[in-house]
């Protein structure tokens, strides 16, 4: 009887091992195959994701709306702490000073609202939020739209008032958005009154860098920054946000966007950018019918040719 | 009909999976605990070498690949490099059963950390290695150091609330052997 309790185990040992190598080596080639064939291997993530998300948000729905009101309640806590402590300072007259200044903040939010413009051709699908990326190296969150709704890699997200992210994966219900604070994401920016151009680059914390700026000395803490909307990845003139100073010198950006509650998101539809098919009538000569667009102007062609020759 | 000890086994890996579950549920819960945060502890690795140090056969091989690589399909990583280093770590711990089991606590603690450390610097030199782009070396250390440090708490919270806890001497197995 007792050799029969070690038998076994001694059968199974090496066997086993060897199965766990296998499973090892075996996990290794799928992380392989996606440093190699990255698309692939993310087109079944996304497929995962969109299929497991969905179903995952009837309970995510209820415990995110608890803890919201959790913080809410908490914040009414410290509103009454606020309370009483205005209230003393009401009796050294202070309390106006802090009643105009408050006043004074929320005008110079509305002023700042009234002054994103948005192209009008631009129109928008909004989304709600309704996973985060899960880990503290990765910034960025799942929207319940997807390209079901005409969703498209590449388009700007936004928040009431500034630019979030951009789309960047896209299941069939469900889109991912890289926020601007991820360490992958890159934006081209204009710093607005002196209208340098800059990247403004992620870095996992919450006021992201400007990098590859012209003239820096000529960028103030409290200017104001826009997409620039240069190689053609976003709309131009998106509000951004504002460039502070840290005490490290770099100029970073303050972002317009609430990152702390981001609940609802408004995807930007961006036009595609007109390909041009033509070859252009002065450097080779009109192709046949088969390009699509309007015809090449034959008229100009004609006159240049003959000139070309008197001088030649 | 089914055996208790064998049924305690299957409900305790019943447990491990929904407890896996609910944590990355609740890391991937939409409220905004966003960048400047530092990150948390690991707490699936923790649960995962605690159970596994108490009890080995709780958790196989093929179950811990699984729930891990869920994990890294869901939170964007690197697919099967994370579960493969894990896999590897509890098998290092699972062939030295019989010696950390005589371990006194704070050497199990200090064992753990070593472990942990170890993995996190193999995770690391993968990335390296792969010329991927990766995150600070001290931010990332710091989750690290905070799943070292709420270990302790993990081990007496599953020992509390799901009676996982070293065999003792006479217990045995649903074949007979001790284990």
């Amino acid at each position: 009887m007792a050799r029969n309790r070690t038998s076994p185990e001694e059968y199974t040992r090496p066997i086993r091992r060897i199965l766990v190598g296998l499973l090892v080596l075996l996990l290794l080639a799928v992380f392989l195959l996606w440093r190699i064939d990255s698309p692939r291997v993310e087109r079944f993530r996304t497929a995962l994701i969109d299929r497991v998300m969905p179903s995952f948000d009837w309970a995510m729905a209820p415990v995110t709306h608890a803890t919201t009101m959790v913080q809410g309640f908490q914040s009414y806590q410290s509103l009454y702490q606020q309370n009483q402590e205005l209230r003393e300072e009401l009796k050294q007259m202070r309390g106006w000073k802090e009643a105009a200044l408050r006043l004074e903040q929320q005008n110079a939010k509305l002023l700042d609202l009234n002054q994103v413009r948005l192209d009008p051709k631009l129109t928008h699908i909004t989304g709600v939020v309704m996973a985060d990326s899960g880990s503290p190296f990765r910034q960025s969150v799942l929207l319940n739209v997807g390209a079901r709704d005409g969703i498209r890699d590449g388009w700007a997200a936004m928040d009431g008032i500034g630019l979030v992210g951009r789309i960047s994966g896209v299941g069939r219900r469900t889109a991912r958005v890289i926020l601007l604070t991820d360490t992958n994401s890159r934006i081209p920016v204009v710093v607005q009154p002196s209208g340098q151009k800059a990247l403004l680059s992620g870095d996992n914390s919450a006021e992201p860098p400007l990098e590859f700026l012209e003239k820096a000395d000529l960028v103030r803490p409290g200017d104001k920054v826009v997409t620039s909307g240069d190689g053609g990845v976003f709309p131009a003139g998106l509000l951004v946000g504002e460039v502070i100073q840290k005490p490290d010198r770099r100029l970073r950006v303050v972002l317009a966007a609430d990152y702390e509650r981001l609940e609802f998101l408004r995807v930007l539809r961006s036009h595609d950018l007109e390909p041009i098919t033509d070859p252009g009538g002065l450097v080779t000569p009109p192709v046949g019918a088969d390009v699509i667009g309007p015809p090449p102007p034959q008229a100009e062609v004609d006159a240049e040719a003959p000139s070309g020759d008197g001088n030649g | 009909m089914v055996d208790p000890l064998r049924r305690d086994v299957l409900v305790h890996r019943g447990l491990y999976v929904l407890m896996a579950l609910a944590l990355l549920f609740l890391r991937l819960l939409p409220l905004g605990n966003g960048a400047n945060g530092l990150p948390g502890p690991d707490l699936l690795l923790c649960v995962t070498l605690c159970w596994l140090l108490r009890r080995p056969d709780y958790l196989p091989a093929l179950l811990i690949a699984a729930v891990f690589l869920l994990e890294d399909l869901l939170l964007l990583r690197p697919p099967g490099l994370w579960t493969a280093i894990v896999l590897l770590g509890t098998e290092v711990l699972r062939s030295r059963i019989a010696l950390t089991r005589e371990l006194s606590f704070p050497l199990e603690w200090l064992f753990i950390g070593l472990l942990m450390t170890a993995m996190f610097l193999a995770y690391r030199l993968a990335f390296a290695v792969t010329l991927m782009p990766q995150v600070g070396f001290g931010f990332a250390m710091v989750q690290v150091v905070a799943s070292i440090l709420v270990y302790p708490l993990v081990v007496w919270l599953s020992h509390l609330t799901l009676g996982v806890h070293k065999p003792g001497m006479g217990e045995v197995d649903d074949m007979g052997r001790r284990l």
